[in-house]
């Protein structure tokens, strides 16, 4: 502890300081521009900052990694955007808010939480980081698949009016997702036979277009008929939530933070999924929410803006105490340690625990600029919501075209952007949800590699993998909570409701 | 009155004239024309942020820009195993401003089928770095030998849980070899990467797992995992005590050193004097005390070959995978299409 104020007083110089509010800045920046990723400016950084000592560059790049991952949250809330696939869930209640002109409310609830989540992040890895991490490294391939099983199976309940639409949108993304290269036996899948299709659909191009263009074709089609209602939000009101509120929220806030502290310390798994888990946990734990889900429930903000920022001190773990990345932006980072020169690895925090404890110190240091510029900085933000459409949708289309094409400097991307623009504009049309395509993209993939995984781990043997699901414990509470999943809040809602209601409509139709 | 206004006169026509006939000079006169770079260059990786031909691609690049007086601008450009990013470079002019990092990959993309760019259609400006592959298992595990691996193996056929990161992966190619040297087979498990293959191993869901020396070495340290063998005829330095493979098993011997690399190409018709100015900064670059430093972090070699030496190399390496996947029928096309030659025995 003596270390760990020494450490801090070391942090505490006015260049560090700096570096980490420009850090977070520029990251809230990243993060609200759909397509600029937080793990495409650590890589930047990593490069622009080669020839820096070690901590200034590390004190920089954290505060992009919180500032990127709470920026996804303004462009959800403002303009239905997700600016970061972990900010999709976001979305569901923080738009419809906005669109009630509450929007000033809605991103300061969400600065608050998320620098709620990032704290509690934080705790749990100075607190229990090594503990966290060997409990992580006990998850095997089937416990991976149960719980992207559990994602999936939570898409069609989320901020969706009718579930059989949501399901047909979702299965839709599941197979979008699934599109490409397979990854065991490197055939293509879907392709076609065209070489074009061989690297897949972008999941990040699929979500721009969604969202974000196909947004601008529906505006500008209703502009053309004359009959745009210019949202006008009238006071951006009170920002910054009541203590009392604050409150109010707080154990919502620790559950949706243990959740975003897990799925972020699990390799491979992280904002995106911590974000959904804790929506749905909101959804069925949450008796009584501010207004109904998917209308605009403040719950709906709390849960998955504390979870995906707790999900980085999560993917923080297993980075500090194994040298294994979490996430993407992780896996940057124990890069950039390569780079210079330290030696990322389970010996990490024990030789040098100096670098622990300034990493940690940076964090909590962004998080606290995360709070100050996050409720600052939100009037400007909102008044670029209060533009006139016709100036504002070309704006979006823009944006979506630099930002899908920064992906990864490839313009087929921008070309799948487009016809996933078209498709999602025909979606709005009929009804159809986008944000269970999205996922479906997200998720399908991940569900297909695990359950190979755990099929081929025991030969293909499906006895044996049934069997596994209720010997093991990790494997059992998962498999208690998958199925839990389908038992409806009664009265109604889930599946089974969803079948009753058909039956007796099917009755009275016979009748 | 008069004087002032033709003081003006020529402040107003004459000294522009002076200045732009003066740059004009400069810019048409013969050396100015010539010298390469005259503007910065474009670097594009291959793989993503992160990785190790990011890593080293990053690291030794800005030593090579002191030689150029330039800057070389990095961009990952990933997708298609890398192909992405090759075409790109392929589709831009000859003219030594865009330059390509890769790794090993290219030379797999005729026989598995992923893209017509192959390295004939480039000039290597550097071969930087190669990583030795190693054979770890964790360090609770009741092999201790890489010849126990093989009996167990032999024992049990396809049961044996490997790490697998993919076709022509280095686990898979390290398998084919088993395979071709040792007739054993053992139960791939697939993985995007050594990202997600590590834990795997360390959480005791696979047996074994090959991976580059780089992502498994401080995990070596920390006696989390254990090492049966280095893929390579000696030992290394930074795996001490760790037998190499060409010495305990001398049938290996043909086909080793094997293990990815990673070097920078221009694309071929490149002019002569820009190559040689790349090759003459890359080399310096590559060699500094600095990068050897770097290189040994990451459980690498450095290799800083060019010209005839570094294309014979990657043919060398080219003939011996290709045929090894071909033969553990993991190819779409025979490498005798693409007139790669058997390697001789």
């Amino acid at each position: 502890m003596e270390l760990a104020l020494q450490v801090f007083r070391e942090f505490l110089t006015p260049q560090n300081v700096a570096l980490s509010a420009i850090g977070v800045v520029s990251g809230i920046v990243v993060g609200a521009v759909p397509g600029l990723s937080v793990t495409m400016a650590t890589a930047l950084l990593v490069s622009m900052t080669y020839a820096w000592d070690t901590k200034p560059a590390l004190a920089m790049m954290l505060g992009v990694y919180a500032g990127g991952v709470y920026g996804g949250s303004r462009s959800a809330i403002l303009i239905n955007i997700p600016g970061t696939p972990a900010a999709v869930a976001t979305g569901f209640d923080g738009y419809p808010l906005a669109q009630q002109g509450e929007s000033g409310m809605v991103i300061g609830v969400a600065t608050v939480q998320s620098f709620i989540g990032g704290i509690l992040g934080l705790t749990a890895l100075v607190v229990a980081g090594p503990l966290i991490s060997e409990f992580a490294l006990k998850f095997a391939p089937r416990d991976y698949f149960l719980l992207v099983a559990m994602g999936l199976s939570l898409v069609s309940r989320l901020g969706a009016k009718s579930m059989p639409r949501a399901l047909v949108a979702a299965s839709g993304g599941v197979l979008v997702g699934l599109v490409g290269m397979d990854p065991v036996t490197g055939e293509g899948r879907f392709t076609f036979g065209l070489p074009l299709l061989i690297g897949g659909v972008h999941f990040i191009a699929v979500l721009i277009g969604l969202f974000g263009l196909s947004e601008v074709f529906y505006q500008l089609g209703r502009i053309g008929r004359g009959t745009a209602p210019q949202i006008q939000i009238p006071e951006v009101g009170r920002i910054l939530p009541s203590w009392a509120s604050v409150l109010r929220f707080l154990p919502l806030s620790l559950r949706t933070s243990v959740i975003g502290v897990m799925v972020g310390a699990l390799p491979g798994t992280g904002g995106e999924i911590a974000a959904l888990l804790a929506y749905d946990h909101a959804k069925r734990t949450v008796r009584k929410p501010t207004r109904p889900f998917g209308q605009g429930a403040i719950e709906g903000v709390v849960a998955p803006e504390t979870a995906n920022n707790a999900a980085i001190g999560g993917a923080l773990i297993p980075m500090l105490t194994l040298g294994i990345p979490g996430d993407a932006v992780t896996a940057v980072l124990i890069g950039a340690l390569f780079i210079h020169g330290l030696r990322p690895g389970p010996l990490l925090m024990v030789e040098m625990p100096d670098l622990f404890w300034f990493i940690a110190g940076s964090y909590a240091m962004a998080n606290v600029f995360l709070l100050i510029f996050g409720l600052m900085a939100v009037r400007p933000f909102v008044k670029l919501v209060n533009v006139n459409k016709k100036i504002l949708m070309p704006m979006i289309a823009l944006i979506s075209v630099v930002g899908t094409y920064a992906i990864q400097n490839n313009i087929y991307d921008v070309f799948w952007m487009i016809g996933f623009g078209v498709l999602g504009y025909f979606m709005k049309l009929g009804d159809y949800p986008v944000g269970p395509m999205v996922l479906g993209v997200i998720l399908g993939p991940l569900a297909d590699i695990n359950f190979r995984r755990a099929i081929i781990s025991v030969r293909g043997n499906v006895p044996a993998f049934l069997g596994e699901l209720f010997t093991n414990p990790i494997s059992l509470i998962l498999t208690i909570m998958l199925l839990a999943a389908f038992i409806p809040k009664l009265p109604e809602g889930g599946i089974l409701g969803w079948l009753r209601r058909l039956l007796r409509l099917g009755k009275r139709e016979g009748a | 009155m008069h004087a002032t206004t033709a003081h003006r006169l020529v402040r107003m026509f004459l000294v522009p004239a002076l200045v732009i006939a003066l740059a004009w000079g400069v810019a048409i006169s013969p050396s100015g024309a010539q010298v390469y770079p005259e503007r910065s260059i474009t670097g594009i990786i291959q793989w993503g942020a992160g990785g190790t031909t990011d890593r080293v691609s990053r690291r030794i690049t800005p030593l090579a820009e002191r030689g150029l007086g330039q800057r070389i601008v990095l961009s990952n450009m990933t997708g298609a195993t890398g192909a992405v990013g090759m075409q790109y470079v392929f589709d831009q002019r000859a003219d030594g401003y865009t330059l390509l990092y890769a790794a090993e990959n290219p030379t797999l993309y005729g026989v598995l089928d992923i893209s017509p760019r192959n390295f004939d259609e480039f000039e290597p400006v550097s071969l930087m770095a190669r990583s030795i592959p190693v054979v770890v298992v964790r360090s609770d595990s009741k092999l201790r030998y890489l010849t126990e691996l093989i009996h167990l193996a032999k024992q049990q056929p396809g049961q044996v849980k490997a790490g697998s990161t993919g076709i022509g992966g280095v686990p898979f190619v390290v398998g084919a070899m088993m395979t071709a040297v040792s007739g054993v087979k053992f139960n791939p498990i697939p993985f995007d990467g050594d990202g997600p293959a590590i834990p795997a191993l360390l959480g005791g869901h696979i047996d074994f797992h090959v991976s580059v020396l780089a992502a498994v070495a401080e995990h070596m340290r920390a006696g989390r995992m254990r090492a049966l063998a280095v893929i390579d005829n000696v030992p290394s330095d930074v795996a001490p005590g760790v037998p190499a493979l060409g010495q305990m098993m001398p049938e290996y011997r043909p086909y080793l050193p094997w293990g990815p690399f990673f070097g920078v190409w221009v694309k071929k018709g490149t002019p002569a004097p820009a190559i040689r100015r790349l090759v003459d900064s890359f080399r310096p670059a590559v060699a500094a005390e600095d990068t050897r430093e770097f290189l040994d972090l990451i459980g690498a070699v450095p290799m800083n070959m060019a010209g005839d030496e570094a294309v014979r190399w990657v043919k060398n390496w080219q003939s011996v995978t290709a045929w090894l996947l071909h033969d553990a029928k993991a190819t779409q096309k025979s490498p005798e299409v693409f007139g790669i030659p058997r390697p001789r025995r």
